[in-house]
């Protein structure tokens, strides 16, 4: 499991643990993660490694996969 | 991380547009330069421009979604869209400034409607290279 500082941040300070996440869901893939919350692979591939903040929308529905509280997929670190 | 459809949809925009707009200023050139002042000749060269235009987007859609599974836009896609359209427009409103600045020298209609023309050209490359970037770099 990556430390909390190895996890990809976007530039205003948002990290998440996604690819955590998936791996403790039975290594979900990105294509069936990205299907489900309807977003491309790419997107979800963009969102993991920190290069792009989802809406409000989008972040809920990944944590809903998960059975998360949005808190614990995504968190604010600022820059 | 091979590319989503979106993105190579960008791709097929960008060459598309460097094919077809390319072509007519080639040919553009050439007659501006050998004094044709007049608009009309322009027109069917513009025509088969666009025409060419048409049928390298289709061609390049076709083999894009032939090689990967079409999506649909999704959020990223199009903040893409808006930022690099925010971030390129300013091209062609100088395109238009000088157009209009041109007219009260009163310069030819034929490289008014040139100017103008190419300020939409590049304005539309730069956006489609910045899309990419985006794409590429992050949003």
């Amino acid at each position: 499991m990556p430390r909390d500082n190895e996890l990809p941040t976007t530039d205003g300070g948002v990290r998440n643990h996604i690819r955590t996440l998936r791996f403790m869901k039975k290594e979900i893939t990105q294509q069936d993660l990205a299907d489900r919350i309807g977003v491309s692979r790419q997107t979800l591939n963009a969102i993991e490694g920190g290069k792009y903040s989802p809406s409000l929308e989008v972040a809920f529905k990944i944590a809903r996969v998960f059975g998360k509280p949005l808190e614990e997929v995504f968190e604010y670190v600022g820059k | 991380m091979l590319p989503s459809f979106e993105e190579k949809s960008v791709w097929v925009q960008l060459v598309s547009l460097i094919v077809g707009v390319g072509a007519y200023f080639a040919v553009s050139g050439m007659m501006l330069s050998n004094g044709v002042v007049a608009l009309v000749p322009y027109i069917p060269v513009f025509m088969v421009s666009v025409g060419l235009l048409v049928v390298v987007m289709v061609v390049g859609h076709i083999i894009a979604a032939v090689t990967g599974k079409p999506e649909p836009r999704d959020e990223r896609d199009r903040l893409i869209g808006w930022r690099a359209e925010s971030n390129s427009s300013w091209l062609l409103a100088t395109g238009v400034f000088g157009a209009i600045t041109a007219l009260a020298f009163g310069i030819e209609a034929v490289w008014v409607a040139h100017l103008l023309l190419a300020s939409m050209f590049l304005s539309e490359m730069l956006k489609l290279l910045l899309q990419l970037m985006y794409y590429r770099r992050g949003v």
